[in-house]
Formats: structure tokens, sequence, C-alpha cells
């Protein structure tokens, strides 16, 4: 598997500071990231995603910032450093609109992006070829021009330049934003394909959860703080029950009724996740199952349906996130 | 070490003339622009050549007077010398009473011996069309009854104020005569100085200088107004190890070369309409070059400075109404308030003009104030868009 060794060591970010007009925007956070990972930096609007990633790709002043940074082990913030590690990463934006030649073909576009690395045109060519076809990019279109490419497709491409110098880090900003439900997992299945093929470390920043799927760690940000950076597997394992949980449709379901099962002593969460439906969070759920069905029954709340299952990472991060919200509010 | 930057030296040009090619594709996508600056400065040329008369322009002609008439004239009759000049100063007085004419300056040669020498300097820069020179034997011959002599020099390049300088110069005859109560009869010596000859396009040489310098301009601008706004993806870019001066660098050099072409369109289509170069036609080629080359800082300037296309636009319109209106085309830089006119001195048009006019048809080097003042203007704002440019935050 991933090989921790300090040799491997591709991002390293050791109580990262960053503060714009005395405001503090990111507040100590430290996490590492080993070659071939995929992190996923999960976080509500503001909570300072784009920040972390914009001072990683060189792309904030060393005055704004504090603490020890290194992206294939070299600071960013001098000059020369910065374009030691713009030759070595890659990004992706969330706009190709924004930052893309639309006029000019996928092809033309790969030979303007890859030169400024040094790479021939020929070679440059050779390279986007293969990754077209990693992603699926139709071959018809390698010529025209891009704004006539649809939008998933234009997200391909602009990863295949993302990817053009084989970087050793590529980062993506709301890779799946903007293309529609079913594509999304095409897109993720493609970085998945792409980091296996090309051994690429990538951050993904996103708001879109499902995305965890893919992510070998998460990293969920609030208001700037580092609250976990884990796999998700461990992250979900730390809820009550390994994140076993039980899922009830009930009748007539109202705050009254949830909060009547809330009052089961060994109750630890209950989230409502449909007009009917709430999944519940138990102490040692194998043990105590058939006494909360006893409870529930017991208290003329009438069951529908019910099914045990995992907590996903979507389920997690709400609850993570309501837990530190519930820990600010104690603490005023 | 010296290994190490000769080969950062040549991934930098390699980047630089990648990044040329990338300009020109861009330009490709949108030829017209391209086309307009190509095609549109030789095609007026060519449809003027067809207009022989240029538009006159009712303004008081600047003349400087030069009077010899206080030297010592010696009778080639009777061999009697005399000095008198009691006529320099009414003659004076008319020719400043004349509507024709706006008397710049007078010089009295008997006691400043170079004054012949200042006026033809005047004359060469082309602060006034004509001199007056009162001849050594003026006062005498009035005062023995005898026609008077005025002589002048003109500058005949602009062929249709040849005659307007003459009636000008017989107007401040008439008004010295009749104030004076003299006889009428007087004689006019006339000496043209910097004809266009004959057998070339006289119209065109005068509509050449007046025009092209502001197709030039105009065309260099507009083609370059939104060069750096409306590229987006230099934010991505820059992500990459290309530097914002390799960008930016590689922009001009797209569009000087651009400008070379557009020249030698110009040229050719001037030289086979006849348009007559007294100077030489690289130092017209180098004036056209300089004049167009401000045109493409003032638009990169523009475009470095717009947040979006339609501001670019907005700028421009506002700064080309301001450059054009105070570039001396409408109304003399001589005649307008002293601030405004300081100001007009920083703006490329005002020294367009004199510049194609002192090469084309005084046959000066370039290399004199106004091509000075072009290339530090142009280079300012080069220095100033670099900064602004440095400046710009690039977001992905
Ligand atoms: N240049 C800046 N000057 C001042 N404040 C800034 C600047 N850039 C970001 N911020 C602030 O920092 C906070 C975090 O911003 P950031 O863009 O990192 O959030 P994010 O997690 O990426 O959010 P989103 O999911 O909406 O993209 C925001 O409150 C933002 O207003
Ligand atoms: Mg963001």
């Amino acid at each position: 598997m991933k090989n921790k060794s300090p040799k491997n060591l591709v991002v390293n970010v050791k109580n990262l500071e960053v503060f714009f007009k005395k405001k503090q925007i990111i507040n100590n956070v430290s996490f590492q990231v080993y070659k071939g990972e995929i992190i996923g930096l999960f976080g509500i609007s503001g909570a300072g995603k784009t920040t972390i990633i914009r001072v990683l790709t060189c792309q904030i002043k060393k005055k704004h910032w504090k603490g020890i940074v290194t992206v294939t082990n070299i600071t960013p913030g001098k000059k020369q450093n910065n374009s030691k590690i713009l030759e070595k990463i890659g990004y992706v934006p969330q706009l190709e609109l924004l930052n893309l030649y639309y006029d000019l073909s996928p092809l033309v576009n790969v030979e303007i992006f890859a030169s400024n690395y040094g790479i021939k045109k020929d070679n440059a060519l050779k390279i986007a070829r293969d990754l077209f076809k990693i992603l699926d990019i139709p071959e018809d279109t390698w010529n025209n021009p891009l704004k006539n490419l649809s939008g998933g497709e234009k997200k391909r491409v602009s990863m295949a330049i993302g990817l053009i110098h084989k970087p050793s880090v590529l980062f993506l900003d709301e890779p799946t934003t903007g293309v529609d439900a079913n594509k999304r997992y095409d897109i993720l299945n493609y970085l998945k394909k792409l980091n296996r093929k090309l051994g690429t470390t990538m951050f993904i920043i996103t708001h879109d959860l499902e995305a965890a799927l893919v992510c070998d760690k998460t990293a969920i940000l609030r208001e700037g703080k580092l609250l976990e950076f884990d796999t998700p597997y461990k992250l979900i394992s730390s809820l009550a029950s390994d994140g076993q949980l039980v899922r009830f449709t009930i009748e007539n379901l109202d705050e009254k009724i949830i909060k009547k099962i809330k009052q089961y002593p060994l109750c630890k969460d209950i989230s409502r996740t449909g007009n009917n439906v709430i999944e519940v969070f138990i102490q040692d759920l194998e043990q105590n199952y058939s006494n909360l069905i006893e409870y529930i029954i017991n208290n003329n709340i009438k069951i529908i349906s019910m099914s045990r299952d995992i907590a996903n990472f979507r389920r997690y991060f709400q609850l993570r996130i309501k837990e530190e919200e519930e820990k600010e509010f104690k603490e005023k | 070490m010296q290994q190490n930057l000769r080969k950062k030296l040549k991934t930098q040009l390699f980047r630089i003339l990648k990044m040329i090619k990338k300009e020109f594709r861009l330009i490709k996508i949108d030829p017209w622009n391209l086309l307009i600056a190509l095609l549109i400065p030789p095609g007026i040329i060519l449809l003027f050549a067809f207009m022989t008369e240029e538009a006159g322009d009712p303004a008081p002609l600047p003349v400087i007077v030069v009077s010899n008439d206080s030297n010592t004239f010696i009778n080639p009759n009777n061999y009697t010398s005399s000095t008198w000049d009691n006529y320099t100063i009414p003659y004076l007085k008319a020719v400043n009473k004349s509507n024709l004419l706006d008397l710049k300056g007078y010089y009295n040669s008997t006691n400043e011996p170079y004054s012949m020498e200042m006026a033809r300097q005047e004359l060469l820069i082309g602060n006034i069309n004509t001199i007056i020179v009162i001849p050594i034997e003026f006062t005498e011959l009035l005062q023995l009854g005898y026609p008077g002599i005025i002589e002048c020099i003109i500058d005949s390049s602009r062929v249709s104020k040849i005659q307007d300088n003459i009636n000008a110069v017989y107007d401040s005859i008439q008004i010295f005569v009749r104030d004076n109560n003299l006889s009428p009869q007087f004689e006019l010596k006339v000496f043209e100085k910097f004809s266009v000859p004959s057998n070339y396009n006289l119209g065109l040489n005068a509509n050449f200088i007046k025009l092209l310098p502001l197709m030039v301009f105009g065309i260099a601008n507009v083609l370059t107004i939104l060069v750096i706004v409306k590229e987006n993806p230099i934010s991505r870019l820059l992500l990459t190890p290309v530097k914002k001066s390799e960008i930016l660098l590689s922009k001009y050099i797209t569009y000087s070369a651009v400008l070379l072409v557009q020249d030698l369109g110009i040229i050719s289509a001037a030289l086979a309409s006849g348009l007559y170069i007294r100077g030489s036609i690289f130092e017209l080629f180098g004036a056209i070059y300089i004049i167009g080359y401000s045109g493409i800082s003032m638009g990169l300037f523009i475009s470095s400075l717009s947040k979006s296309k339609t501001e670019a636009n907005q700028l421009f319109f506002a700064s080309f109404i301001i450059i054009i209106l105070l570039s001396g085309l409408f109304v003399p830089l001589g005649s307008m308030p002293i601030y405004l006119n300081l100001f007009a001195q920083i703006l490329p048009l005002s020294h367009a003009n004199p510049l194609v006019n002192s090469v084309l048809s005084k046959g000066n080097s370039i290399f004199e104030y106004h091509f000075y003042v072009l290339l530090f203007v142009s280079l300012a704002l080069n220095i100033i868009t670099f900064l602004v440019f440095y400046k710009r935050r690039y977001e992905v």
C-alpha cells in the first residue's frame, strides 16, 4: 500500500495560519499527504478550503501566512521556489469557461499549456492522446473548438491539461459541480483511474460528499479549523457502534416523536433523512437493537419499516459538523 | 552556474516563442481586426490619391519678419550709402494688423547677424509658414518714390497653401500702402521652399500628413485594447511556470510584428500612388512605426487597466477622444490655454503629425524632438502597463 516514509511525503502542512487584513482565515491546520493518495477536502462554504489550496499552489503571498508548508519538499513563498513548485503541480480550476481557450481545440489548448513546461509539441500531443483516451474524450472532438464540447467533456479536457506535464500533485477545485448527477460518478471514477495509472497524488476540493468514495483520506474543515483528517472508513467507525445505524420509516413523523426517541437512554444521535425517515445511532447496537424497537413501540410510535445500515460519509460529515456547532454553542 | 543560466534562458525563450505563437492563434480566431489593421491604411491612401485638393483652413498664417532695412545700403548709381529704415516699423504694424497673418517674430539683421538662419530654422520645424524679408533698400526706394519691394520665402510643401500665403503677404502690403499713403505699386518676390515636385501627387502629400498618424495610432489602439482583458485563461497560465513578464512581452512582440507588416503596406501604397518623400523612406517608415507603437502601448495600457471588455471599450473611447481633440489637428496647440497645452504635449498624437510632416515634407531626420517624445511616452506607458499587469490579480 502507500508508503509513509519521509521520502514519499508530497505535501506537509504544519501549524498553518492564514490572515487577511488581521482576520484569521485558517487556524493552526496540520496534515501530511503521501505519494499517490487522493485527499478530499470537505467543508461548508467559507470554511477555507480554497484558501489552503491557494497556499499550496503559491497563490497567496508569504506575508499572509505562517507555519511550515512544503509541497514536493519546496516551501512556497519565494519566487524561485514558486516556479519550481509550479513545475511539479497541476491545477484543474472550477470553471473551464474562464480557464481554457474556448475558441481553440482541445489539442491546441494542450499544446499551449504544455509549452509552458518546456514540453515540445509532438511530445505534448502524444501525452494528450493517451490522456484523452483514458478519459474517453471522443476522438472526433479533439480538433474542434472547445466550446462545441459538452460540459463533462470540457471538464475532462481540463483534467487532461492539468496532467499534461505528469505532475506529482494535482489540485482539483470542485471537479463535479456543474456536471449532472450520473456524470459525477464518471468524473470521480476517471480521477481514480488516473490516480491508479499515473500514481498522481490528488487534492479534491468539493461540496459533493459522495466524492469521499474515491478518497484515501478526507479532511473536514470548519471555520478555518481542521476537524478531522483520516480515511473515511476510520472516521465513520469512530461513530457509536462503529457507524452502524438503524433506519426507521415512521408514520406521521414529527419533532415530538423525534424528541421522544432521543430520550431513549442509549441513543447517541438521530438524523432525519426524509419526510418520514430517521436514522438512529445507539450505543452497542448489537445488544440493544431489540430494546430500542421495544421502546419505540411502547411509546405508541408506529413503525412502517426499518433496516440496518452503516453510515455513509455524508451522515458522518453532518454529525461531525453538528457536534462542533453544539460544542461551540455550549462554550458560549 | 553559467550552464544553469543558459538553460534557464533557453526555456524562457522557448516559452516566449510559444506564447507568441499563441497570440497569433488568438488573432486568427477573429481575423477581422487584423485585416482592418493591415488593409484600411493602404486602402485609404489609395483612395485619397485620387483626391488632389486638400481642405484649407482659414486660420491666420504664422510668419516671421526679418528686416535688412537698417543695414548700410550703397546706391549702385552714385555709391552714396544710407541706413534709412523709417518704413520698417510701419510695415511691421501692417503685418500685425492683417487678419491673414500671425506675426510670430521679428528679427532685425543689423542687430542680429543670424536672423535669417533663425527664421529658416523655424520654417524647417514647421512653426511658421512664411518668412517675410524686408530688403535693405526698402525705405530708400519708397522715400525716393520707387515701387517698394518685399520678399518672402514660403513653405510650399502644402501646395494649396502657397497661394494663401502669397495672398496673406499681399494683404499686409495693401494695409501698409493704405495706412502710409504710398503709391500702390509694389513688387513681391516669392521664393518657394520644400515644394513637392510637380510629377508627384501634390494632394496626397498634404492629406497623408493629416490622416495617416491618426489612422495608424487609432488602429493600433483598437487592435490591442482587448488583448489582455479578454484572455481569461491567463489566470490558469499563471499556475504553470510561465511568468507574467513572458506573457506580456510576447504580446508586445506579436503586435510589433503586425505593425511591421502594416507599415510595409502603407509605404507601398503611398509610393504606388505618388507620395513625395523629401526625407529618407526608412525614416518615414520609422516615423509611422513609432506612431503605431505608441498606439499599441496605449492599447495594451488600457487593456491592462480594464476589468472587463466594456470597461476597455469605454476607456478607449474616452481616451481617444481626448487624444484627438488635443492633438493639434483641430485646435492648434499654441492657441490652447497653457495647462491644456502642457497636457497635450504628453499625448502621442500631438507629436505624430509634426513628426510625419518633418520627415515627409521637410526632409528632416526622424531623430528629433517629436520622435523622442513619442518614444518616451511609449516606454513610459510600457513600464506602467507592466506594473499594472504585475499588480493585476488573477485567481482561478
Ligand atoms: N483575499 C481575501 N481577503 C479577505 N478574505 C478572504 C480572502 N480570500 C478568502 N477570504 C475569506 O476567507 C474565508 C474562506 O474562504 P475560502 O475561499 O477558502 O472558502 P471555501 O471553503 O473555499 O468556500 P467555498 O466552498 O464557498 O469555495 C471566507 O470567509 C472568505 O471570505
Ligand atoms: Mg472555494
